[in-house]
């Protein structure tokens, strides 16, 4: 009990619904007055390490806080540390990239809905959703070889070229990933208890959701039609026709559609590119031919980089850059300083879960407890991600 | 002891002597062994891995092993990934409160030494803190991997090759 007689409720660490978090929740009956979550509890000072490592040895670092979308996180440094090394890599690099980068996003999403099934008590969502992300997931392990942490860009291309039977099997998924949603459509989407649970509960007002930063899908969901894809296009986003999902009511239920309407709009994208993607180099002129003469071989008989040197001692000049890109919880953005040593001056990566945190902190107060679950999982807020 | 007369206090011991003899011994693992509850406590991002351990793919309850809600109901628990000062105070508390016998998996190269985070000033080694009886490598481990971890932790639980408790005297 508080000052005041109100209850003070501890979520977690160790609780089926916290995550790696503890929530102090300020609770008169069952409604919820005050919320403060405790964050902290995943801070690995990612930030700070980044200094003491090659530009090189970051690329897995980075991809750590933002484990369940690692394709969209790898891809916001490596922009950020093009725009430094001032390299342009080579078209077929940019679809790749792209290819990757919604590959990503999907299994993101689906991750998403499965947590947020799992905290209403729909466990048929958790396993479903689960289920047909390890498809996605084997889909990136074709591109790139591992299960999560990819690693799959470089500064001035991709590690590997498209393998052969990547259009077969992505065809193959696409089919089944449109129609198990016809399936979602009938047990999750329009279960009475899912709308009954979801619906009108956490509205996200439009100039609230600007007022607090509110970034990604959950923004979208709240009516604001801003996606960086759109407003600053990077990869081969510009060539390509997608729409932005956007939805008006701001509920959590419009936050789990919204996330289901970017799927679709995801397999639309990777189809296009895989339709417009040209053949040529993946890695950029500048370090393809200081691949040795040995390993030149290989790059071309497997379609693998083998890294040339010059990638242990990459030497940016001086100088500061600035890049965001749309990963599937929201916008990732990289502030990078250089002062011409081989390792970083300062980085700074502010992942979506990080600026959702206001957001979460925000919605919570004037709900019942029940529906505490339901907000945090349709948020898809992911700690390790916010402590970075 | 029987003519002090604590009666129950002798029980207690002649049931303890008892339980760690050979038949009663090898019916007690063989039980423990197949229910082995890992607490629901996600410390790191190894956790997006090991909420795949339980999807349909590799469904991990096939080996007994689901999580489970609250640290008095569980025996088992698994550090997924680095464990931060303020996490590592968080999984030290629940592994106190599970009932004996406790087993502890360290998962991912962070809770080995540290991984990537090696040099990160807020980090703790898992095995400073827990006793671990298995260790997994990679970063992450693929759900696979997870699943052998927890299948030669039955098979070291079959063995008998495992500390009982804080109460054992001989």
């Amino acid at each position: 009990m508080s000052e005041e007689g109100y209850m003070l409720l501890q979520i977690g660490p160790q609780h089926p619904g916290s995550g790696h978090m503890r929530m102090l929740v300020k609770l008169d009956g069952d409604v919820i007055v005050d919320f403060i979550p405790d964050v902290g509890y995943v801070h690995r000072t990612v930030e700070k390490i980044a200094e003491t490592k090659l530009y090189i040895q970051n690329i897995p670092l980075l991809e750590k806080p933002i484990l369940n979308d690692s394709g969209n996180a790898n891809l916001a440094y490596i922009i950020a540390v093009e725009k430094l090394l001032d390299v342009e890599p080579p078209p077929r690099a940019q679809y790749l990239r792209t290819i990757m980068a919604e590959l990503s996003r999907i299994a993101s999403h689906l991750y998403g809905i499965g947590i947020l099934s799992i905290l209403i008590g729909s466990s048929t969502g958790f396993m479903w959703a689960f289920g047909d992300r390890e498809i996605f997931i084997h889909l990136m392990q074709m591109m790139s070889g591992a299960r999560i942490t990819y690693s799959y860009m470089v500064p001035g291309g991709v590690r590997r070229d498209l393998p052969d039977q990547f259009r077969e099997e992505f065809r193959k998924a696409a089919r089944y990933m449109r129609r198990r949603y016809k399936d979602y459509e009938k047990i999750i989407i329009k279960n009475p208890v899912t709308r009954a649970r979801l619906e009108g509960v956490g509205v996200l007002s439009r100039e609230k959701a600007i007022e607090w930063g509110t970034v990604g899908p959950n923004l979208r969901a709240s009516g604001v039609a801003y996606d960086v894809r759109k407003v600053e296009p990077y990869a081969a986003y510009e060539d390509i026709d997608f729409e932005i999902a956007v939805r008006e009511e701001g509920d959590c239920y419009a936050r789990l559609l919204v996330r289901f309407q970017e799927i679709m709009e995801s397999l639309k994208i990777i189809e296009q590119a895989l339709e417009k993607i040209p053949n040529g180099k993946i890695l950029a002129e500048k370090y393809e031919k200081m691949i040795q003469p040995r390993a030149k071989k290989l790059v071309e008989g497997t379609g693998r980089i083998k890294f040339p040197a010059i990638y242990v001692n990459l030497k940016p000049p001086k100088g500061e850059v600035f890049s965001r890109v749309e990963s599937g919880k929201g916008e990732i953005t990289v502030y990078l300083v250089s002062n011409g040593s081989p390792k970083p001056y300062r980085l700074r990566f502010v992942t979506p879960s990080f600026r959702n945190l206001l957001t979460f902190k925000n919605l919570i107060p004037g709900h019942r407890l029940a529906d505490f679950p339901a907000i945090y999982g349709s948020l898809d807020y992911f700690p390790p991600g916010a402590d970075r | 002891m029987i003519l002090i007369g604590n009666m129950e206090e002798f029980l207690r011991r002649a049931a303890k002597w008892l339980i760690e003899k050979k038949p009663i011994r090898d019916v007690r693992d063989w039980g423990i062994h197949f229910s082995l509850w890992p607490v629901h406590l996600t410390t790191a991002c190894c956790g997006v891995e090991f909420a795949a351990v339980s999807d349909p793919k590799y469904d991990a309850e096939r080996f007994g092993v689901l999580p489970f809600v609250g640290p008095r109901q569980t025996n088992f628990i698994l550090i997924e990934g680095t464990l931060t000062r303020k996490m590592a105070r968080a999984a030290r508390l629940v592994y106190e409160q599970m009932p004996e016998p406790k087993f502890v998996i360290a998962m991912g190269a962070c809770a080995i030494d540290g991984g990537i985070f090696w040099n990160s000033y807020n980090i703790v080694r898992a095995h400073e803190i827990l006793p671990v009886e298995v260790f997994i490598p990679g970063c992450p481990p693929r759900p696979e991997a997870v699943i052998q971890a927890v299948m030669k932790l039955q098979k070291k639980i079959k063995r008998g090759d495992y500390y009982y408790g804080v109460e054992r005297e001989d």
